[in-house]
């Protein structure tokens, strides 16, 4: 290991503590001050108020909301994310666990094939700069980041499904064919974002010495851009695929809806709606907790690229 | 899934120079999409803005005999009429109204006092004000958005009724008070999440021009911070705020789109490209009657898309690497 990432390591990761925090904090604040209470959802509004009064004290609804903080923190601590009260019986994570994995491994797909199409695009068009081919090729892309899901997915559901019935719509499970739709609607809107990174870092080297330097040695034009070019572009593409990492947890709420898929987004529109109080907690402080994680992961491998960044002497450039 | 960072590609880019604008302008008019887009962009804002006088019926009469009911295009109603026998060119044209009155109050809200404002106070000031903002930018950027929205949507609306009955027996708003406190639900639920990128764009701005000679100049001879602020630093941070705006207006206006789609933002009778769109936009619906969804969808699409185009041809304007820097 490198002198010194260990402990960049540790204090980033110590300062991910009072961001964790904070959001934390608010969120539950935010939740529990909200009109509308757990007991409400439980007991359904026909109920006695004895009755929701022994509920409140049997999950401490009836204490003052730091306490409450407290014990709910006490808690996650030991892994109860909480009671579910849109589904009876089950506790928090029970409901949520399942469906995340889901939605996990459906994103994950869309986003290889997102980054698999987006960056050579992006390549493409850097190197026809100056060509109508630049503009055309990012906008056609653009384009299709301009149809939202929900009117995507029923004219496809149609052409593909009921027109032409080459794949099935109900859910199957996630490795069937049944996915191949669902899969390349998340996936494709988002090529045009991708592609117009790449080209802007591709632009960005275009011009370095060591670029010239590839020509003048008379290396073949495809291997200055693949081995010179796109591998030194690359790098800032590595923030964005660690951003864009815990955003596949937490799912495609109208993918998922219009397809029947029990995934984490489906989950996260019938809690908002219920309200599913410790759900929504759960689910908001899983996606942050990953986005905190993600925004350290992304800053140690930097620090990895780029030692300068960890002892803090200038920023380069 | 949308990656979208274009505001952090203008993060990059170094402070402007105020004679600039004027060639940028020219040099936006040279490109061929982006002069197309600003075509569309103004017949959308016309129509919208102008509503009542363009649309040819009024968008809420209903007609429910069998044949008044999802006719298809003709010439009394261009886009054909829906479930309800609503001539839907009228309801589009309300949509639209809906589109840019939402776009234009959150631009004002959090693109405006809350992007532009906290942006140069931290870019200004520095310091622990700065280090402040910016660390709750990151938490709210943190956060899952859309499940945030959701939630505090649905947790209001329930309890709000009764605020907007109060609104409808004692104030002159009558039968539109509903649709106002819905408006003002959906708008304090975006705004939170509105203002983090252009005050990251204006903060890198404002701290780059702080250091410039002719701001230290001013301080020198006792001007006031007010002044600073605004003779200064914001003529030198307005043209790329204006380009951040543009590059997430799609996403603003698309927020409200997707709210009110899932029944928690405008509902019916009042017109939202959202509610038209889940009207139409099943598979059996669209198999028999796919104008509803064509005709409700394709307007937003475009607007969606010209200003996608116009902020990339923007962005590229400003683009700040195209010759080598070292």
């Amino acid at each position: 290991m490198a002198p010194g990432l260990f402990g960049y390591t540790v204090r980033r990761l110590l300062w991910a503590i009072p961001v964790l925090f904070v959001i934390s904090v608010a969120v539950f604040y935010m939740l529990r001050l909200a009109p509308g209470d757990p007991v409400d959802a439980i007991l359904q509004k026909n109920y006695q108020e004895e009755q929701a009064a022994a509920l409140r004290k049997k999950y401490g609804y009836d204490q003052p909301i730091h306490i409450q903080y407290i014990k709910y923190m006490k808690n996650l601590a030991q892994g109860d994310l909480g009671i579910s009260t849109r589904h009876r019986d089950f506790t928090a994570s029970e409901v949520i666990l399942p469906k995340i994995w889901v939605s996990t491994r459906i994103g994950f797909m869309a986003l290889v094939i997102t980054f698999a199409i987006g960056i050579p695009v992006g390549v493409y068009a850097a190197m026809a700069r100056g060509t109508f081919l630049d503009p055309l090729t990012i906008s056609s892309w653009l384009a299709l980041d301009a149809v939202p899901a929900f009117v995507l997915i029923p004219v496809l559901q149609w052409l593909f499904g009921l027109k032409l019935g080459i794949v099935g719509l109900g859910y199957e499970g996630v490795w069937s064919s049944h996915m191949v739709l669902p899969v390349l609607i998340l996936s494709l809107p988002g090529v045009a974002g991708v592609a117009r990174l790449m080209r802007a870092s591709v632009v960005g080297v275009l011009h370095e010495d060591y670029v010239r330097t590839a020509r003048a040695k008379g290396l073949r034009e495809r291997t200055v851009i693949i081995t010179h070019i796109t591998r030194n572009a690359m790098m800032p593409m590595v923030t964005v695929i660690g951003l864009s990492l815990p955003g596949i947890t937490a799912g495609a709420l109208f993918t998922e809806q219009l397809f029947g898929i029990p995934g984490i987004g489906q989950e996260s529109l019938a809690a908002a709606l219920a309200p599913d109080f410790d759900v929504i907690l759960a689910l908001v402080l899983f996606g942050s907790f990953l986005f905190v994680m993600a925004n350290v992961l992304i800053d140690v491998l930097y620090s990895l690229i780029d030692p300068r960044i960890r002892v803090g002497a200038g920023r380069g450039g | 899934m949308a990656v979208a960072a274009t505001a952090d590609d203008l993060y990059a880019a170094g402070p402007i120079a105020a004679p600039r604008r004027f060639r940028m302008l020219r040099n936006l008019l040279r490109k061929k999409l982006a002069v197309l887009a600003i075509a569309y962009l103004l017949v959308f804002y016309s129509a919208g803005i102008f509503a009542p006088l363009v649309a040819p019926h009024d968008p809420n009469a209903q007609e429910l005999t069998v044949d008044a009911r999802r006719q298809g295009p003709s010439a009394e109603h261009l886009f054909g009429t829906d479930a309800l026998g609503r001539d839907l060119f009228s309801r589009v044209i309300f949509a639209a109204r809906t589109t840019i009155l939402f776009t234009l109050v959150v631009i004002v809200t959090g693109g405006l006092v809350l992007g532009l404002g906290l942006g140069l106070l931290a870019g200004y000031r520095g310091g622990w004000v700065d280090t402040a903002i910016m660390r709750v930018g990151e938490v709210l950027g943190g956060v899952p958005t859309l499940i945030l929205m959701l939630a505090i949507t649905a947790s209001f609306r329930g309890r709000i009724n009764d605020l907007s009955f109060w609104l409808e027996d004692h104030t002159f708003l009558g039968s539109d008070a509903k649709t106002l406190v819905k408006f003002t639900i959906i708008v304090g639920a975006t705004t939170p999440f509105a203002w983090i990128g252009s005050s990251r764009i204006v903060r890198g701005q404002a701290l780059s021009i702080r250091e410039s000679s002719f701001v230290t100049a001013a301080e020198a001879m006792g001007a006031s911070t007010w002044r600073i602020v605004s003779r200064h630093i914001l003529p030198g941070v307005m043209p790329l705020f204006i380009v951040g705006l543009s590059a997430s207006m799609a996403g603003i206006a698309g927020s409200e789109v997707a709210l009110s789609y899932l029944g928690l933002g405008i509902d019916p009778p009042g017109a939202s490209f959202g509610n038209l769109i889940s009207d139409a936009g099943f598979v059996r619906t669209f198999e028999q009657y796919p104008h509803l969804l064509l005709a409700s969808s394709l307007p937003v699409i475009l607007f969606f898309y010209a200003w996608n185009l116009l902020g990339d041809a923007l962005v590229d304007l400003f683009e700040p690497r195209t010759h080598t820097q070292r």
